[in-house]
């Protein structure tokens, strides 16, 4: 997994553009086409003429043509506010001592945020974890990324605060990346994620998953959930075979959940490169999920 | 080999069964590990699994076994029985003032002893002696203490209920003169402990132990102490004299008659005839001159107790006549009313030399009091305190022998010791804590074998 700190994330995705799934709506300039009809050179449409228009806008060499008076209707860039909301409950400090999905997470968090950046939008960030929620509201400034890094560098995983009512306060973001191993309030945060959607928000979830979680090594042993403690099975051979279709069906019931309510849905997997993950979330065809691990 | 405390043991072998048991029976729950995705894991009831044996947790039972044991056995107390005799005996040998010869003691405690006897030395203390008695007896040596029957027989007593175990029946024997002084008020008690006979067998008493105090006196003619005295002789009379006082200081021939014979040198410095801003008198060691002298309002010795204002100008220094004197530090004749020595005594060749640091008034009639007379006469008495003359009457010695006096005691009839120590219990803790440091590293290894064998597993 690359490196938070030594750059090798960030020359990974350079390049990488995270356009807007549907034209944005934002008041601001920036690099996503938008409804509102404004200065961009980019054509969109043409208008009759209505007193009131300016008359600056009049296709005068259409006028010539057809002997119509329109005016000329262009697209205005828009920024579009991005919110990524990590998951820092103890689940994702696994496993011990690597915290290889917090450490997956965070290089998700920051790269999305380095791309979002890169695009010239605004970029938040809300860690919710056992010391609460610290939020970093949307910024498009340079030093955005640090701050994020920073932040997410100071975060150890820990407890079981629920996601949703975050999700909730963070409506304000036309664009919401939800990164987290969905095992707490995933229903909820579903409820709340297709409200999102429906108020015409972008929402991506990437699901972290630990490759130990996908063929556990500690075989013979009682598993315990590190928040949920009164969950405590025995696995072992017998039942490992049970655990995995359980564990892959759950996974393509989230999967097929989070698509039919509009959700960019991407399965991260510990050991493959965090910039792959990146590239899947912020590339157009990210509505075709990847629902499978990768062999 | 016998146990004090086999409760203990039976305990021990209780928890040892139990351990095994456990080790054998008991099953163990799986480790517990984290995994957020446990809920996945299908619900099945938590099995235990009986331990595999391997031969790591055999010698680890093993060694927990041998730990509890060894602790249950060394709490039991094992005492090893030494080989049982039919009788053993109890010699109480006097060494005392009034021994005559010690050497006809020593011979005639030689004729009594066996291997395995028990020897008591005696003079006005006791003491038994286990090992090594024949050397003992071999320098046998007079002591210038008065010799105490109660103290001899106490010490037998004891020495007695320690043995009990190693004889069936027990013989008490007494060498000694018997001296009128060598019995007390509590002897006949202590006597009637001894649950048998006493064979007493009489030596010669020195002729002159018996002898009362004649006193030389070389001081001044006005000296006060002169007048507490009863018929003083002269310094140069002391060839019929058995105790002489000098109130200056002893020269070497004084010293040489003293350590020629039974004869006491009493050195009392005099402090009467000096002004009362006169430097103190040079004190001998280990006596040393206060730094200030103070008034002490009492004075104790032997039966004798004088209260007046006394000048104190010396200090007895324990430590430095330990020191000088070896075990034989000397005898305290006297006491201060607050409890410092006042009069030492120590002994000095076949006599003593006593050391008086005490101030005789010059002024009023206290030396011509009855109570400072008989304090003088304590003072001034022979070595060893005072003596009584003679020896004990035929019915004393009749009661200290008892009917008959051949009859042995039993054993079984001593009483127990009060504390038996077990030399088995400290070597059995120090394998106990040898067992359980070895526990502890095989459990390590133990531990080490299944989290290997688990990685493996994994792996």
């Amino acid at each position: 997994m690359q490196s938070l700190a030594d750059g090798t994330l960030l020359d990974a995705i350079r390049g990488l553009h995270w356009p807007a799934r549907r034209v944005a709506r934002g008041v601001a300039h920036g690099s996503h086409r938008s409804r509102r009809i404004g200065s961009s050179p980019e054509f969109m449409q043409y208008r009759e003429y209505r007193p009131g228009d300016d008359a600056s806008k009049i296709d005068w060499k259409l006028y010539g043509r057809t002997g119509r008076v329109n005016v000329r209707e262009t697209h205005d860039d828009s920024e579009l506010r991005t919110i990524i909301l990590v998951d820092a409950s103890a689940s994702m400090a696994y496993p011990l001592p690597a915290m290889d999905k917090w450490r997956m997470a965070s290089a998700v968090a920051l790269g999305l945020a380095a791309v979002a950046l890169g695009d010239r939008d605004p970029v938040g960030l809300a860690v919710v974890g056992g010391a609460g929620v610290e939020v970093l509201p949307p910024r498009s400034a340079t030093n955005t990324a640090a701050n994020i890094l920073r932040v997410l560098a100071a975060v150890v995983p820990a407890g079981s605060r629920p996601l949703a009512p975050v999700l909730s306060i963070l409506r304000t973001s036309r664009r919401v990346a939800i990164i987290s191993d969905f095992l707490g309030d995933a229903d909820a945060l579903l409820e709340r994620a297709a409200e999102l959607v429906a108020a015409g928000r972008e929402v991506f979830a990437v699901h972290i998953v630990a490759r130990e979680e996908l063929e556990p090594r500690t075989l013979g042993n009682l598993v315990v959930d590190p928040e949920e403690q009164t969950i405590r099975r025995p696995l072992d051979e017998a039942g490992l075979d049970e655990y995995r279709s359980a564990f892959a069906r759950w996974r393509e019931e989230l999967a097929s959940r989070w698509q039919a309510k509009g959700i960019a849905y991407q399965l991260a997997v510990t050991d493959e490169p965090a910039d792959q993950v990146i590239r899947r979330v912020v590339t157009p065809a990210a509505t075709a999920a990847v629902t499978r691990e990768p062999s | 080999m016998t146990f004090l405390a086999p409760a203990f043991l039976l305990a021990a072998g209780m928890v040892a069964a139990a351990v095994v048991a456990i080790h054998f029976i008991v099953t163990r729950e799986p480790r517990t590990v984290p995994l957020p995705t446990a809920r996945f894991a299908p619900v099945r009831p938590v099995r235990t699994r009986a331990r595999r044996l391997r031969l790591q947790d055999l010698l680890l039972m093993l060694l927990r076994v041998l730990a509890i044991l060894a602790v249950g056995a060394g709490l039991a107390q094992p005492v090893l029985e030494p080989p049982r005799r039919a009788l053993a005996r109890i010699i109480l040998v006097d060494r005392s003032r009034a021994v005559a010869d010690p050497g006809e003691v020593a011979d005639s405690a030689r004729t009594l002893f066996r291997e395995g006897d028990a020897v008591v030395l005696f003079d006005s203390t006791a003491a038994s002696v286990r090992a090594g008695a024949l050397d003992s007896l071999a320098t046998l040596a007079r002591s210038p203490a008065r010799g105490r029957l109660s103290a001899a027989l106490i010490v037998a007593l004891r020495t007695a209920s320690e043995m009990r175990e190693r004889a069936d029946s027990f013989e008490l024997a007494i060498i000694s003169p018997f001296a009128a002084d060598e019995a007390d008020l509590a002897t006949d008690s202590i006597r009637a402990l001894w649950p048998g006979g006493v064979r007493l067998v009489r030596v010669a008493a020195r002729a002159d132990s018996a002898a009362p105090a004649t006193v030389a006196f070389d001081g001044e003619p006005d000296d006060p102490l002169r007048f507490a005295l009863v018929n003083p002789r002269s310094a140069g009379d002391t060839a019929s004299s058995n105790v002489l006082v000098v109130r200056g200081t002893p020269d070497a021939a004084d010293s040489a008659w003293a350590a020629g014979g039974a004869r006491t040198l009493v050195h009392w410095p005099a402090t009467h005839g000096r002004a009362d801003d006169a430097a103190a008198p040079a004190v001998p060691p280990p006596w040393a001159v206060r730094a200030a002298p103070d008034s002490i309002g009492g004075l104790a010795a032997g039966n004798a107790v004088v209260v007046a204002p006394f000048e104190r100008w010396a200090e007895y220094d324990g430590g430095a006549a330990a020191r000088a004197a070896g075990d034989g530090a000397g005898r305290v004749v006297a006491r201060w009313a607050d409890g410092e020595p006042a009069a030492i005594e120590v002994p000095h060749g076949a006599g003593c030399i006593r050391t008086v640091m005490v101030g005789v008034p010059a002024r009023g009639d206290l030396v011509l009091q009855p109570r400072f007379v008989r304090l003088a006469a304590v003072l001034t008495g022979r070595c060893g305190g005072p003596v009584q003359p003679g020896t004990l009457d035929s019915a004393r010695l009749a009661s200290l022998a008892g009917q008959p006096a051949t009859r042995h005691a039993a054993g079984s009839a001593l009483p127990r010791p009060e504390v038996i120590r077990s030399t088995l219990a400290p070597w059995l803790f120090a394998a106990a804590l040898g067992f359980a440091l070895a526990a502890l590293v095989a459990q390590r290894r133990v531990a080490g074998h299944a989290r290997a064998s688990g990685a493996g597993r994994d792996a």
